[in-house]
Formats: C-alpha cells, structure tokens, sequence
C-alpha cells in the first residue's frame, strides 16, 4: 500500500459565465437571452437552440418555481424554474419548509458560484 | 456495418469488486487482457492498436495511462490511445476499437477498461468527484451528487408513467438477483422488499440499495478484422452496429427533463447501421446506475412502449422477452467506471458466443444483444449492437 496526499488549489476562469458567476455571488439571477429568438436561459446556455450565439445578459427576480425535490443524506435538491426563464435549473434548497412550491435565490454563502434557493419570506436565512 | 467485418474474438472481466488483496489497476488490466487475448488465440504481438478507457487520472493518479497499461500489458510499440466520456468511458472506447478495425487501420485491437474506483479513495472523495461529473460550474459548486441529480430526473420520469416505489424495487431485486449467480459480481444479493425500503435514503426516493456501488476491476476485448481472424474465432460475434449521441450538459435545459434523448438518439444511430429495429434485441446489459435509471434506459432504448407493464409482465426477467441486465448490471456486478463498457460488450459477446457463467447463460442465445451505457445524467450515451456469428 502506497498512501499519497494530494491538495489541490485550483483558480478557475469562468471565461462567458463571469456575469453569471458574479451574479450568484450578489444573489442575483443573472440570464442569457437570445438576441435572435428571445429564449432566456438560466443558467445560462452559450449558443441557443435556434442556433443563435447572439445575446444579452438580464437580471431576473431571483423567484423560482420548484418543478421537483429530493432530500435525504446527500443533502436538500431541486429542479427549479425561475420566474423570467425558459429553461430549468438545479439548486441547492436552503432551509426550505417542507412542501413549499417557490423560492427566491440565495447568495452564495461560499465564494463559489453556488445557485441555492432559500425561501421567499426568509431572506435573512440564507 | 451489417455486414460487419469487426469480431470480438476475445471477451473478459476481473471480478468487480472492492479489492483487498494489495492488487492494483495494472494487475487487474493484465489479468482481463491476457484473458481475452488467449481467448483470441493470438500473441501479443497481433495487437496492433490499444485503447484504454479510465473515467479519470484523479482515481488512478496515473496520467496518460495508455502509454503505462501497453508497457504493462507488453504492447509497446503498439498504437495507444485514452478514450474518456464519464460513465460511458469504456462503451467510447469500444467505438474507438470498432472504428479502427472497420476502417482498416488496424487489423486487431485490445480494448481495455480499468478504474480503481473502490480502493484508491474514500467513498465520500469519489462521491464528491462523481459531482463534477455535471456541469461542474453550475450544478457541480453546490455539491450536488449524482444522486440527487438522478432522483430528479427519474421524479419527472416516474410521475409521466405512473412509476413507484414498488418499481425501483423490481429492478432491485432482478438486478441482484442475476448477480447471484454471476461469481465476478460485487453486489450478489437476495433482497427482501422491505430491507429495500428500510435502506437509508440518499436522495428521495432514492435509498442506499437503490444505487450501484463503487468498484474495482478491469475488462478486455480483442476486437480483429475478419480477414484475419483464426480459424477458430471466425464465427465468434460481430459488432454490427454503434451509436452514440449527447444531450445537454444541464438537466434543467432539457425540455423533458426526465429523458434519456441522447440514448434514443445513440440507438437511433445504431439501428441504422445494424439494419435491425430495437424490437430485435434479444437481451442487453443496460446502464443501471440508479435502479430509476435502468427503466428510463429501457424506454430510450425503444426495447418497451409501456415499461410499467412490461416489467409488471416479466419481460426483462432472465426468461423474459428481452433479459436484462443478466450479470447484474452496475448495481449487481459492479461499476468499476473505465471497465463498465468494455464489460457489457464482454458480457454480451460471452451470452451470445454461449460461454456466460453457466447459471445465467441462455440456452438459445438471441441473434442480436444490445450494451448500453452513458456519461453524467445521460449526457454522453454510447450503445453497441452485437450479432450472434453463429458460434453458440
Ligand atoms: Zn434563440
């Protein structure tokens, strides 16, 4: 048996997704729209099914719409859509009471871009 | 390739497993080579190109581990080449093989999958790893595990078929169930329903048993071109069709977010160049990493218009319309990842060829088997269609 340590820092270079990344950071639900077709992404989609690489970045409420959830030992999960957006997202629940339907995106209590979404009334959670 | 000039002339696996032996990958990569190799009937030499299949250095730590396994395995001066597309890392590499012996650049090709993914790290570090397996910038920093994400998508899945608990159970106990009679399996087991239920839940509704675990082990093809088969290999199976396609990175960009469309798309794919219909499949070994996952692969697949009532019916039991999962699949075999592709083809050829561990082996081998696997949530799907050679 050969045991062996390894730490690694890495510093990672969000290229596209920086205004994404910052805006999670600010707590904020920052899209990508198609500049051709008008589908919003969150998060965010490079080139858009229509085809276009064109587009615009638009901040969204941050409320989101809970399509599913899962809970148990590997945490508190669910497929989210925020209001504003075409598509859907996978978030981190915080503190979120059994069986609510909505949420409003928390910033990230790390410094990495994480999407959690705590609850509507209790900002002051997250 | 209907009429297909690529023979799996050699099929072989290690025992998946957690190894405690002191053995490492590169004991196990030799082990299931020179099985296939001696079940070719062909010298190391033969070989003209090999393809290895590892999910990741981090598992190993072994970079560029082809050019370390063709000095292992005694193929130096051989062509060598690392193929790697998450769980479907083994099925990309056989793709890799087939396309180098149909093309004609190759005559023969070793095709190994290996990955220590049981005993080189704690299950809490591949589980963490396994995260990023998504997309590690957006779903990977919150943490979420393959688990959750899994369950997600099965959720929407099951509620579209009217799917439960009671399912999940079913594959459970059939996938275990099959590896009890296959001695290379990790997971050999006879579940109760209710030892199902009481396992502890990981994702809702996903439990401990409802997982495939992490395993240790290799696995190896030869892959030859028919004009140089031996003698004696000649009429072992055929690679008839392959097929891969992918799927958006982020399961919330899928419109229906509980598909496995690029499956569909890879077998769409496959038919084609097999000039068969999924209806023709007579067993397969299925990606099976979540007991969900196996009945949303089955769909994809096309093998069942109603897979509720097809499962209800028995029609993927060992004596069903089309078995699946025989060795067990990842829950009941074990999913050393590198090694799961390469295991299923292994494992179809050894049913079809009629030389399967004698309890599982069916007594009148269809004509044609179908492997499937995929990487991330079925972001990275590969399949491969197999033709009896008239062998069995
Ligand atoms: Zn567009």
């Amino acid at each position: 048996m050969i045991p062996y340590r390894l730490s690694l820092d890495y510093t990672l270079h969000p290229g596209w997704l920086e205004p994404f990344v910052e805006g999670l950071r600010a707590g904020q639900a920052v899209a990508r729209r198609c500049a051709d077709c008008g589908r919003v992404s969150f998060p965010p989609v490079r080139i858009c099914d229509c085809g276009s690489v064109d587009g615009e970045w638009v901040a969204l409420s941050g409320r989101a719409i809970i399509r599913a959830r899962t809970t148990g030992a590997d945490g508190d999960f669910a497929l989210v859509q925020f209001v504003g957006a075409d598509t859907s997202a996978v978030v981190r629940l915080l503190d979120m009471p059994e069986g609510a339907t909505e949420g409003q995106l928390a910033a990230s209590d790390h410094d990495l871009p994480q999407l959690c979404l705590g609850p509507v009334d209790g900002g002051q959670s997250a | 390739m209907r009429d297909s000039q690529v023979i799996v002339t050699g099929a072989a696996q290690t025992p998946f497993n957690r190894r405690k032996d002191g053995t490492g990958f590169r004991d196990w990569a030799l082990d299931a080579f020179e099985a296939a190799r001696l079940m070719a009937c062909l010298d190391r030499a033969d070989i003209d190109a090999l393809f290895v299949a590892s999910e990741s250095d981090v598992f190993s730590l072994q970079l560029n581990p082809a050019s370390i396994l063709a000095t292992e395995l005694g193929l130096t001066g051989a062509a060598g080449m690392r193929c790697e597309a998450g769980g479907a890392s083994g099925q990309v590499a056989v793709h890799a093989g087939v396309q180098a012996v149909a093309s004609g650049s190759a005559r023969q090709v070793a095709v190994v999958g290996v990955d220590p993914s049981a005993s080189s790290l704690s299950g809490d570090k591949m589980r963490t790893l396994y995260g990023f397996s998504f997309d590690a910038w957006t779903d990977g920093m919150t943490g979420l595990t393959a688990t959750a994400l899994y369950a997600l998508s099965w959720q929407v899945f099951a509620a579209e078929q009217g799917l439960g608990e009671a399912a999940l159970a079913a594959v459970t106990k059939q996938n275990r169930g099959n590896a009890m009679a296959n001695p290379d399996a990790h997971l050999p087991r006879e579940h109760s329903v209710d030892e199902i239920a009481e396992s502890p839940m990981i994702a809702d509704p996903y439990r401990r048993l409802h997982c495939s675990p992490l395993s240790d082990g290799a696995a190896a093809l030869i892959l030859t071109h028919a004009d140089h088969a031996p003698a004696a290999r000649r009429k072992a199976p055929r690679v008839v069709g392959i097929g891969g396609a992918t799927d958006h990175a982020q399961l919330g960009a899928r419109s229906r977010p509980g598909d496995f469309t690029a499956k569909q798309k890879a077998m769409a794919r496959a038919c084609v160049l097999a000039g068969i219909a999924p209806k023709d499949i007579g067993l397969t070994e299925i990606y099976d990493s979540y007991a969900g996952a196996q009945l949303q692969g089955l769909m994809a697949l096309g093998l069942t218009g109603d897979v509720a009532a097809d499962l209800h019916a028995g029609a993927f039991a060992p004596d069903g319309r089309c078995p699946v999962n025989l060795s067990g699949g990842l829950m009941g075999q074990g999913a050393p990842v590198g090694a799961v592709g390469v295991g299923q083809v292994a494992t179809c050829a050894r049913l079809l060829e009629g030389r399967y561990h004698p309890g599982l082996q069916l007594q009148s081998p269809p004509r044609y088997a179908l492997a499937d696997t995929h990487g991330g949530l079925c972001t990275t799907a590969a399949v491969t269609i197999l033709e009896n050679g008239g062998a069995a």
